[in-house]
């Protein structure tokens, strides 16, 4: 359950950076901090609220996943891009070795890791991949169900 | 010299991205579906590396100006008092940084030089997260500050727009520090 809701954490960080820093215009900077700081606040003042383990690792896959939203919507400009790119950042962190633990940077090393996959992936990259994706998909579905009927 | 310069810091990027994962999968051994998954984003890591160049690394090389550099340390140096001297965490230090830098280009909106600080205060910054283990001072703080600049000037035409490139540069200045430390220790 722990796990769950450190994925889903990873998924709406990433996503809502992401709107915040394209829709709302706000740079990819002030984006990742200005989510930040009310999470890592909260964690910090009231650290009964929640578990131990949600108290340390929610503020931290909060910011690891915000660094996902900072990428420009030149790069990705599709939101299931984005929190599956969340998704990917979450399961490298939930397996991350003790070789990269407390180093400065890891979590970034993460994103940009769950960036590049998802770059991989052209369907993800733009809305209009995504629709022609979804074309090719309808057409292969349509050519299977026409060579059925005929059989 | 240059575009080889261009060429080492993308070499450098993927030795260190696939070390990441490498150890990943190394501590892991005994989890099929985690080897499965993780030996998947390796050769997509190295896909996007090889296949998406005009993407990734543009073509014209490009380097950011010391000017910016020299804000790497400051981002640093601040986050990890915060972190470790104010006793307020990695993620906390490091958001309270980025949101102050963040303003930072509102003193003056036509100036191309003060857009540019958030990014590099930001990256100095992820620094500043390092565990007391690794970065046991101010002094290891500052050298990995230096590599992270020099990386950060170097990269300006490389993984333009990704997110985490910041992160992965001062990860990767964190790194070099370490084992050069380690070495000379």
């Amino acid at each position: 359950m722990e796990k769950l809701i450190l994925i889903l954490t990873g998924i709406c960080g990433a996503m809502a950076t992401y709107y915040v820093n394209t829709r709302l215009k706000q740079g990819p900077v002030r984006a990742s901090a200005l989510l930040t700081l009310p999470i890592a606040a909260f964690c910090y003042f009231f650290p009964e609220v929640l578990s131990p383990y949600l108290t340390k690792n929610i503020p931290v896959v909060f910011i690891g996943s915000t660094f996902i939203g900072m990428v420009s919507a030149q790069k990705m400009s599709t939101y299931t891009g984005i929190a599956i790119a969340g998704l990917v950042f979450s399961a490298i962190y939930l397996n991350t070795s003790r070789f990269s633990d407390g180093y400065g940077g890891s979590l970034g090393t993460s994103a940009c890791i769950s960036i590049l996959v998802m770059l991989c992936i052209p369907y993800f990259k733009s809305k209009r991949n995504l629709t022609v994706g979804l074309l090719q998909l309808r057409r292969m579905a349509v050519k299977g169900w026409r060579r059925n009927k005929s059989r | 010299m240059k575009q080889y310069l261009r060429y080492s810091i993308v070499l450098l990027l993927v030795v260190v991205l696939l070390l990441f994962l490498l150890m990943i999968v190394k501590e892991n051994t005994q989890d099929y579906t985690v080897i499965i998954f993780f030996a998947s984003i390796i050769i997509l890591v190295l896909y996007a590396f090889l296949k998406l160049r005009k993407v990734l690394h543009h073509e014209k090389t490009e380097f950011e100006s010391y000017k910016l550099a020299v804000f790497v340390p400051v981002g640093a140096l601040s986050s990890y008092f915060l972190n470790h001297e104010a006793g307020l965490g990695p993620v906390f230090g490091a958001a309270i940084v980025g949101l102050l830098a963040s303003f930072i280009p509102n003193l003056n909106k036509k100036s191309a030089y003060l857009q540019g600080l958030p990014t590099a205060i930001y990256c100095g910054a992820f620094i500043g997260m390092s565990h007391l283990k690794i970065a046991d001072g101010y002094a290891f703080v500052l050298t990995a500050s230096f590599f992270t600049g020099i990386f950060l000037m170097v990269s300006k035409s490389v993984l333009q727009g990704v997110g985490g490139k910041l992160g992965a540069l001062a990860f990767l200045g964190v790194v070099v520090t370490y084992f050069l430390l380690m070495l000379i220790r």
